[in-house]
């Protein structure tokens, strides 16, 4: 077990050993990423540091984590964040099932316990001597997050759309990300086994996170990518796609991000165009195609509407 | 502590990048880690540490840009200080041959600069050459002199570094004091000996003595240069920001008719930043409520005292609860230089609050939330102004108006802010129409761009529609709607 610890310990720290391996890394995991990317990742595994991504929908937030998993060979713990999120979901809960069951099966065994006990205080210190059992390990059922800290070889933690949760669940993650703890009040404090767990928060900013959180993680922003960077995103993931079809798309899409629409086009949406020409055996762009296509690029009929009108103008643009 | 990222991160502070103290250690450590040799991957990874938003990252990048180009022209990284100091040495080459008054006439020769290109740090000693010839030099006796004459670029950089530092350059604020503190500098540096040593080598009797004299002279001229540059630096990475908060402060208390054109766009800033931290302030409020889906694990734990008999119920639904607000905005002639700022201000607020609709009128009321939300800032107002500030006033036709178009909307959860002077022209004021709003919403709030003074003067129907309002408040400074605001905002939650 430790044998096989130390090794992907070491494997892990081979690859994250400098910004270009792990580059190249991704790039064989099928993900293309910026040098920038490269080296968040290679912060926060230096520094042992959360990453707090932020961008737009779409661009690859939370495949990063998931590409990083797989990468290190490090089982992923993910916590979806939505508003109402509390504790007893993310980190820890009781048992109380078991507990209340446990009580009542145990009432009888009571009378065997105190039998000897003189009077209230005497039954009441015999009892202490039993400690707190029934909020010990054994009825605590742990969520995510102390599953992360629990997992011996380590692992990657995603807290996804953490902006989705509420302005009190920060606070609750502060420790964690801080010190790679968690206390639980009748128990103590839980600390991370032996590896601290890689942690990616993402954010779509639907709000502002509060500067507590900020402070203690890695901020990395991920932008609409580069055309060069799209393409070779689109080459990685829909490698059977023309090349000629790919250099269209990706100028098409980035044309489109130039324009004033309600919601741009993500790396998701240009993959799934992507997928949908492939499906139709398109050879190149021609407007009739991007007419009839353009709802899996755009999501709303307003944009829709409005690039309707200038498919000709746009598809005659990047031919050339 | 790394000295140069500490001046970094002061001048992202002064730049309004907030840096704490923890970011401030984790920078050193991501230095520790990844060194200052490569600039790109530095960057990048500062870029991580340092800012924390979108905006911040952009700041940053120029200020990194900045900071760091400046440490190549100091001379600390050994490249940039070779073709710098090659440059700038032909510069004063040239001022050399020009104003040679009082010296020799020095024929110059262009083929020296490859060769002065190849040398570091001793550049003074082959414009020797084609001189009085490589003839002995006495010593200089001032400090300075020695210091320029020793031709180490790295020790003169420090020394003027440290000079700003006694001088304390870093407290400079407005561009007017850039030749005095570049005075001060030189100064510190032991300028004034120098002078005195180079006015007495003129008249010296022998050569080497003249010799050093002009030397000392160009050195001078060429760390005057310096000096100035780095004076300028200094300013651009310190003051330019301390100016900016020192104008936003006064611009927060001046009257908002007295602000001139060319201060609205940071107006313009002032406002939303004050909107924004009025609205994450206020909206962190929150209610439980006393319904929604039961809370098993809480009530089961809670009710655990009690043997497990459930009569202690938690519930699981917290509302939160961001107040609903009606603005409308008289935008009128006579309050037309107030106008444009309650409309930059609803426009700010409407941006970071959820649930505001705005109106404007002059004499007829017209809703602007969908003009607000579809427009850029600028745009919004100026399509205001024109659509609606046409007519002359009539607070009883707008009152009316707004009756009509959203009564039924207003509930006892509603705040209407108006703002106005009050002035009607005489008309028909409606404050029954009024008093009906007063009635059912949670708060009607009046805001009076002139003084106390003023009101009930004239046309003013302050005192029909004060009698009518939860709260009247003088309002033409920014202070004055910040304080406003935020009351209404403490009260709505």
């Amino acid at each position: 077990m430790a044998e096989q610890q130390a090794e992907t310990v070491a494997e892990i720290d081979k690859i994250a050993a400098s910004v270009s391996s792990l580059r190249q890394s991704f790039e064989a995991h099928r993900y293309i990423c910026s040098d920038q990317i490269a080296t968040a990742v290679f912060l926060a595994y230096q520094l042992r540091k959360p990453i707090l991504i932020e961008g737009p929908p779409g661009v690859g937030k939370t495949e990063l984590a998931k590409t990083a998993a797989e990468m290190f060979a490090l089982p992923l713990i993910r916590l979806q964040c939505y508003e109402g999120l509390d504790e007893s979901k993310a980190i820890y809960e009781w048992k109380y099932g078991k507990q209340l069951l446990y009580t009542q099966i145990l009432k009888q065994a009571l009378d065997e316990v105190l039998a000897g006990a003189q009077g209230f205080t005497a039954s009441v210190q015999k009892l202490h001597a039993f400690g707190d059992i029934f909020f010990s390990e054994e009825f605590l059922e742990p969520r995510p997050l102390l599953k992360a800290l629990k997992e011996e070889d380590g692992c990657v933690l995603l807290i996804d759309e953490i902006d989705k949760a509420d302005h009190e669940f920060e606070s609750l993650l502060l420790e964690i990300l801080s010190d790679f703890q968690v206390s639980i009040p009748e128990i103590g404090t839980v600390k991370a086994v032996s590896e601290p767990p890689l942690v990616f928060l993402t954010s779509n900013n639907t709000r502002e996170i509060s500067d507590a959180l900020k402070r203690r993680c890695l901020h990395l922003y991920i932008p609409f990518p580069e055309p060069d960077i799209e393409q070779r995103i689109i080459a990685a993931r829909v490698p059977e796609i023309p090349p000629e079809l790919q250099r269209q798309l990706v100028a098409f899409i980035q044309e489109l991000r130039t324009l004033d629409l309600k919601k741009m086009p993500a790396i998701s949406e240009t993959i799934d165009w992507a997928r949908t020409l492939v499906l139709l055996h398109a050879e190149s762009l021609d407007p009739k195609l991007v007419s009839d296509t353009l709802n899996v690029i755009l999501k709303f009929q307003e944009d829709i509407d409005s690039v309707a009108s200038e498919v000709n103008a746009l598809t005659a643009k990047i031919a050339k | 502590m790394d000295r140069t990222i500490s001046n970094f991160i002061r001048a992202l502070r002064n730049a309004e990048v907030r840096v704490s103290t923890a970011e401030t250690l984790d920078a050193v450590s991501t230095v520790e880690l990844v060194g200052y040799r490569d600039r790109a991957h530095l960057k990048r990874s500062l870029a991580l540490v340092l800012p924390k938003t979108a905006d911040e990252k952009e700041t940053f990048d120029a200020c990194f840009d900045q900071f760091f180009s400046f440490q190549d022209v100091r001379g600390e990284t050994s490249q940039g200080d070779a073709d710098g100091e090659a440059e700038s040495d032909q510069q004063e080459g040239g001022e050399g041959e020009g104003s040679s008054a009082g010296g020799e006439q020095r024929p110059r020769q262009r083929g020296g600069k490859s060769k002065r290109k190849s040398k570091q740090n001793n550049l003074f000693q082959e414009e020797e050459e084609p001189d009085l010839g490589p003839g002995p030099i006495t010593d200089p006796n001032s400090s300075l002199g020695k210091l320029l004459m020793a031709n180490s670029r790295v020790e003169l950089s420090m020394a003027m570094a440290a000079a700003g530092e006694a001088t304390q350059v870093r407290e400079i604020k407005i561009f007017t004091q850039k030749g005095l503190y570049a005075r001060r500098i030189m100064d510190e540096m032991g300028l004034p000996d120098l002078n005195q040593e180079i006015s007495d080598l003129r008249q010296a009797p022998t050569v080497p003595a003249r010799r050093l004299g002009q030397q000392l002279r160009q050195r001078r001229d060429f760390l005057r240069e310096q000096v100035r540059d780095y004076v300028e630096q200094q300013f651009l990475l310190n003051a330019d920001v301390s100016g900016k908060r020192l104008r936003e402060e006064l611009l927060r208390k001046v009257k908002l008719s007295n602000v001139e054109h060319r201060n609205f766009r940071l107006i313009q800033e002032i406002v939303y930043k004050m909107a924004k931290k009025l609205s994450t302030l206020h909206s962190r409020r929150k209610k439980v409520f006393k319904r929604g889906q039961l809370n098993i694990s809480r009530t089961l734990r809670k009710n655990m005292s009690y043997d497990g008999n459930i009569f202690d119920l938690y519930w699981k639904s917290v509302k939160i609860d961001r107040p609903k607000v009606f603005a409308i905005c008289d935008v009128s002639g006579s309050v037309a230089n107030y106008a444009r700022f309650m409309l930059m201000f609803l426009y700010s607020l409407d941006e970071v609050m959820p649930k505001v609709r705005s109106f404007a009128f002059s004499s007829d009321l017209a809703e602007v939330t969908e003009l607000f939300n579809r427009n850029k800032i600028e745009d919004a107002i100026a399509k205001t102004l024109h659509d609606y500030s046409g007519g002359s006033t009539d607070y009883g036709q707008a009152l009316l108006d707004f009756k009509k178009l959203c009564m039924d909307d207003v509930d006892n959860r509603t705040t209407i802010i108006i703002l106005g002077d009050a002035r009607n022209n005489f008309g028909e004021a409606h404050a029954d129409v009024l008093k009906e709003l007063y009635d059912r919403s949670k708060r009607v709030i009046w805001l009076n761009p002139e003084a106390r003074l003023a009101w009930n003067t004239g046309d003013s129907e302050m005192r029909k529609y004060g009698a009518y309002s939860h709260q009247v408040e003088e309002c033409n400074s920014l202070m004055h709607l910040e304080r406003v605001v935020s009351n209404l905002l403490r009260q709505a939650s």
